[in-house]
C-alpha cells in the first residue's frame, strides 16, 4: 500500500512538478479558449445555412460536411493537417495547425446541436413574431435563437466538455499543454505521479462540469421536457 | 503549369506505388481496429447498461453514488489521459498490460460511463405505470426490466449510443500513441518511411470508410426519434 | 351463506412524510362481488387500491388476500399478484409491444406458458373485451378505450381471483367511457370479483352490490347503492353526491 502511495502519489514528486502542470494547464485553458469560440460560431454559421436556406443543395452539401467531420477521427485530423501539409509547402505553426483541425471538426457537431435545438422550435414561435412585423433576422435573433440555446444548453456544455478534453490531442503534436507536461515529467522523473496529478487536475475541472450537466438533464426530465 | 502541379499532388498525397507497397499492412491494421472497435461496443454496451440497471435495482445510496462517481471520472477525463496512465503508469507497481489490451480496456470503460447514463436517462424518462403494470401482472422486477423497461429505455436513448459507440470507435486512433499498431499507428510509421503523406491519406479515407455508414444511420435513427 | 371474503383490508394506515392519507380504513370484498369506491380528491381513494397489490406499501394495517395476510416480510409478492389483477388510469400498455404480446407477456413469463399456449390465452381473453381484432396492432395505433380495454384484458388474461381498477375511465374522452363500462360489466356477469375507483356515478349506483365513500382517509359510508344515492347519508356525502343526485 505504502509503495502504491510512494508510486502513484508522490508529494515530493508532486510538489516539484506541480508549477510544470500549472503552465501546461494555463496552455490547455487558452486552446480551449480559442478553440470553443470558433466552433460555435462555425456551427452557428452552419446550422443557421441549414435552417433558412431554400437550397436542398446547401443543405445536402453541408449535410455532407458534417458527416465528413463526423466520420473524421480527431486525432487522424489533427495529424494529416500538420504532418501533411508541409508536403503541399505549407508550414503551419502546431497551434494553427491545431486550431484549424479542431474548428473543422467542432463546427461540425456545433451545427448539429444548434440545428436540432433550432428546428426544435415550433413554427407557430415565428409565424407570431413575423406576425407583429418582424423581420427574419429579427426574429432569428430575438425569438428563435435564445429559445434554442436554452433548450440545448446541455448538448452544447456537453460539447464543449469534448473539446477541452480534446486539447490532450495537442500533446501528440508536443505542444506542451497539460498531458504533455506530465508526460515529460513523467520520464524525465521516472514517477508516475505527474500523469496521476494531471488526471487529477482534469477530474478537478470538469468533474462539476459533468455533473452540473447531468442535473440539468435531470431537472428537464422532471419538468416533461 | 498547372498539368504538372495537378499529377504533383495526386503524386504526393496518393501516389499509387506506395499504396500498393502499403495495402497489406494496413488491411492487417483496419482489422485489428474493427475487431478491436466491435468489442469496445459490446463490453462497453453490455457494462454500461448493467451499470445502469444495477443503480436503478439497489436501495443503497453508497452503491448508488459510487457508480454515479465511476461514471463522473471517466466522462471527465480526457480519453487519451486514460489510456496514457494505464499503459504508463500501471508498469510502475509492475502491472505491464499489451498496447492493444490496454486500448481495449480503457475504451470499453470509457463507453460504459456514457452508456450508462444514456440508459439510466432512458429508464428515468419512462412513465412509473410501465413498472407498475408489468409489476401488478406477477412479474419480477428482473423479468420487467427484461421485457418491459430495458427494452424501451434502450430504444429511447439509442441516437445517443450510436453516437457514443462512433465516437468510441474514432478513439481507436489513440492507440496508435501508446503502440497500438491500429490504422493511424500504421499509416503513421509508414508515412515517415516513405517520406510521403499517401499512407495518412489512405488512413483517412478508410476510417471514414469505417465510420460514415454509422454516421449516417445515426442521422437516421435521429431523424426518426424526432419524427416519434 | 355469505360467499367467502376475497380481499379484506384491516385497519390500513399510510403516510407519505408528514401527509396522512389513510387514516385507518377497513374494508372487505366478498367473492363475486363489485365494489364500488367513490369520493372526493384526495380521499385516499387510489392510495387505498394500491395498497391492496403492494404497489404502495401500508405505513400499517393488513392486507388479507384469500385468507392470506400479504403485508407479511415474507410473502412472494410477485406470485400473490398473478391471482390479482389491475386496470390503470393511464392504461399503462407497452408501447413496444403489439396487443397480443400486451396481454401474453406475464402468461409466458409469470405462467410459464408455451408461447402457443400463452397467444391462445390471450387471444380469448381478448375476445372477451372484443378487441381480438386489434392483435397486431400497437398501443399507440388505438383509443384510449381500445387501449384500457386491452389494459383489462391483460388483468383478465391471468385469470385472477379479483381485479383492482384504478379509475378505469377518468382518462377517456366521454364518447369512449361507455364501450369500457361496457366491457366491466360483462365481466361482473361472468362472476369476476372487482374492486372499482370510479367517478362514474351511474356505474357505481347500477352496477355495484356495495359502494364505499371515503373521505379525508377513512371510510365515511359503506352500503348498498341505494342507501348511498339515496338522499340520506351525511352532510359531506350528499354534498359531494348532490351534483349527481340532482341530475336524476
Amino acid at each position: 500500500m505504502q509503495e502504491i502511495l510512494d508510486t502513484f502519489f508522490n508529494p515530493a514528486v508532486a510538489a516539484q512538478v506541480l508549477p510544470m502542470l500549472l503552465s501546461g494547464l494555463w496552455m490547455t485553458v487558452k486552446l480551449a479558449a480559442l478553440i470553443i469560440p470558433l466552433g460555435l460560431l462555425g456551427g452557428l454559421a452552419l446550422a443557421l445555412a441549414h435552417t433558412q436556406t431554400r437550397s436542398r443543395k446547401l443543405r445536402i452539401a453541408i449535410n455532407l460536411y458534417v458527416d465528413f467531420f463526423r466520420s473524421f477521427p480527431q486525432l487522424v485530423l489533427v495529424i494529416f493537417v500538420s504532418f501533411a501539409t508541409p508536403f503541399i509547402g505549407i508550414e503551419l505553426s502546431p497551434v494553427v495547425a491545431l486550431a484549424i483541425s479542431f474548428m473543422l471538426s467542432t463546427s461540425a457537431y456545433y451545427c448539429e446541436i444548434l440545428r436540432a435545438g433550432i428546428t426544435a422550435i415550433p413554427p407557430g414561435q415565428t409565424e407570431a413574431a413575423r406576425s407583429t412585423g418582424m423581420s427574419a433576422a429579427q426574429t432569428l435573433r430575438h425569438v428563435v435563437l435564445p429559445q434554442a440555446f436554452r433548450n440545448v444548453l446541455p448538448d452544447l456544455l456537453g460539447n464543449s466538455i469534448e473539446i477541452f478534453k480534446g486539447t490532450s490531442l495537442a500533446s501528440v503534436l508536443g505542444m506542451s499543454e497539460l498531458l504533455y507536461s506530465a508526460q515529460s515529467a513523467q520520464s524525465v522523473l521516472f514517477n508516475p505521479t505527474p500523469l496521476v496529478l494531471a488526471a487529477a487536475i482534469y477530474l478537478a475541472l470538469l468533474w462539476p462540469a459533468v455533473r452540473f450537466i447531468s442535473a440539468l438533464e435531470s431537472s428537464r426530465r422532471a419538468q416533461g421536457g | 503549369m498547372s498539368q504538372a502541379a495537378d499529377s504533383g499532388l495526386i503524386h504526393t498525397f496518393f501516389n499509387a506505388d506506395i499504396v500498393r507497397q502499403t495495402t497489406p499492412m494496413v488491411l492487417e491494421a483496419v482489422g485489428q481496429t474493427i475487431v478491436v472497435g466491435v468489442l469496445v461496443i459490446v463490453a462497453g454496451i453490455l457494462l454500461g447498461t448493467a451499470l445502469a440497471t444495477w443503480r436503478f435495482h439497489t436501495q443503497s445510496r453508497v452503491l448508488r453514488a459510487l457508480i454515479v462517481g465511476y461514471v463522473d471520472v471517466l466522462r471527465a477525463m480526457p480519453p487519451l489521459v486514460i489510456l496514457i496512465l494505464v499503459y504508463f503508469a500501471l508498469p510502475y507497481v509492475n502491472i505491464s498490460i499489451g498496447s492493444v489490451l490496454a486500448t481495449f480496456l480503457c475504451l470499453s470503460v470509457i463507453l460504459s460511463a456514457f452508456i450508462e447514463e444514456c440508459v439510466w436517462s432512458g429508464i428515468m424518462t419512462l412513465p412509473k405505470g410501465q413498472m407498475e403494470a408489468a409489476r401488478s401482472t406477477g412479474m419480477s422486477w428482473w423479468q420487467s426490466m427484461r421485457h418491459v423497461i430495458l427494452p424501451q429505455a434502450l430504444r429511447l436513448s439509442l441516437p445517443q449510443i450510436t453516437n457514443r459507440c462512433i465516437a468510441a470507435i474514432k478513439n481507436t486512433a489513440l492507440g496508435s500513441v501508446i503502440g497500438f499498431a491500429e490504422i493511424l499507428g500504421s499509416a503513421q510509421a509508414a508515412s515517415s518511411d516513405y517520406a510521403n503523406p499517401t499512407p495518412l491519406t489512405l488512413c483517412a479515407i478508410l476510417y471514414i470508410g469505417l465510420i460514415y455508414p454509422l454516421v449516417l444511420a445515426s442521422r437516421y435513427l435521429e431523424h426518426r426519434a424526432g419524427i416519434r | 351463506m355469505q360467499k367467502k371474503i376475497i380481499l379484506e383490508a384491516v385497519d390500513i394506515r399510510k403516510d407519505y412524510g408528514d401527509l396522512r392519507v389513510l387514516n385507518g380504513v377497513d374494508i372487505r370484498v366478498r367473492e363475486g362481488e363489485l365494489v364500488s369506491i367513490i369520493g372526493p380528491s384526495g380521499s385516499g381513494k387510489s392510495s387505498l387500491l394500491r395498497c391492496c397489490n403492494l404497489l404502495e406499501r401500508p405505513t400499517a394495517g393488513q392486507i388479507i388476500f384469500d385468507g392470506e395476510d400479504i403485508t407479511r416480510d415474507t410473502v412472494n409478492i410477485n406470485r400473490v399478484r398473478q391471482n390479482m389483477g389491475m386496470v390503470f388510469q393511464q392504461f399503462n400498455l407497452y408501447p413496444h409491444l403489439n396487443v397480443l404480446a400486451n396481454v401474453s407477456l406475464a402468461l409466458r413469463c409469470v405462467g410459464k406458458l408455451g408461447k402457443a399456449e400463452a397467444n391462445a390465452v390471450a387471444m380469448e381473453a381478448l375476445t372477451q373485451v372484443d378487441m381480438a381484432h386489434k392483435r397486431d396492432a400497437f398501443p399507440g395505433q388505438l383509443s384510449g378505450g381500445q387501449q384500457q380495454r386491452v389494459g383489462i384484458a391483460r388483468a383478465v388474461a391471468l385469470n385472477p381471483k379479483i381485479i383492482l381498477f384504478d379509475e378505469p375511465t377518468s382518462a377517456l374522452d366521454p364518447e369512449l367511457v361507455s364501450s369500457v363500462l361496457a366491457v366491466m360489466k360483462s365481466l361482473r356477469e361472468r362472476g369476476m370479483t372487482m374492486l372499482v375507483v370510479t367517478h362514474e356515478m351511474g356505474f357505481a349506483r347500477d352496477l355495484s352490490d356495495r359502494v364505499i365513500f371515503m373521505d379525508g382517509g377513512v371510510v365515511a359510508a359503506n352500503d348498498t347503492p341505494d342507501v348511498i344515492f339515496s338522499s340520506q347519508g351525511n352532510e359531506r356525502m350528499r354534498s359531494f353526491l348532490s351534483r349527481f343526485l340532482n341530475e336524476r
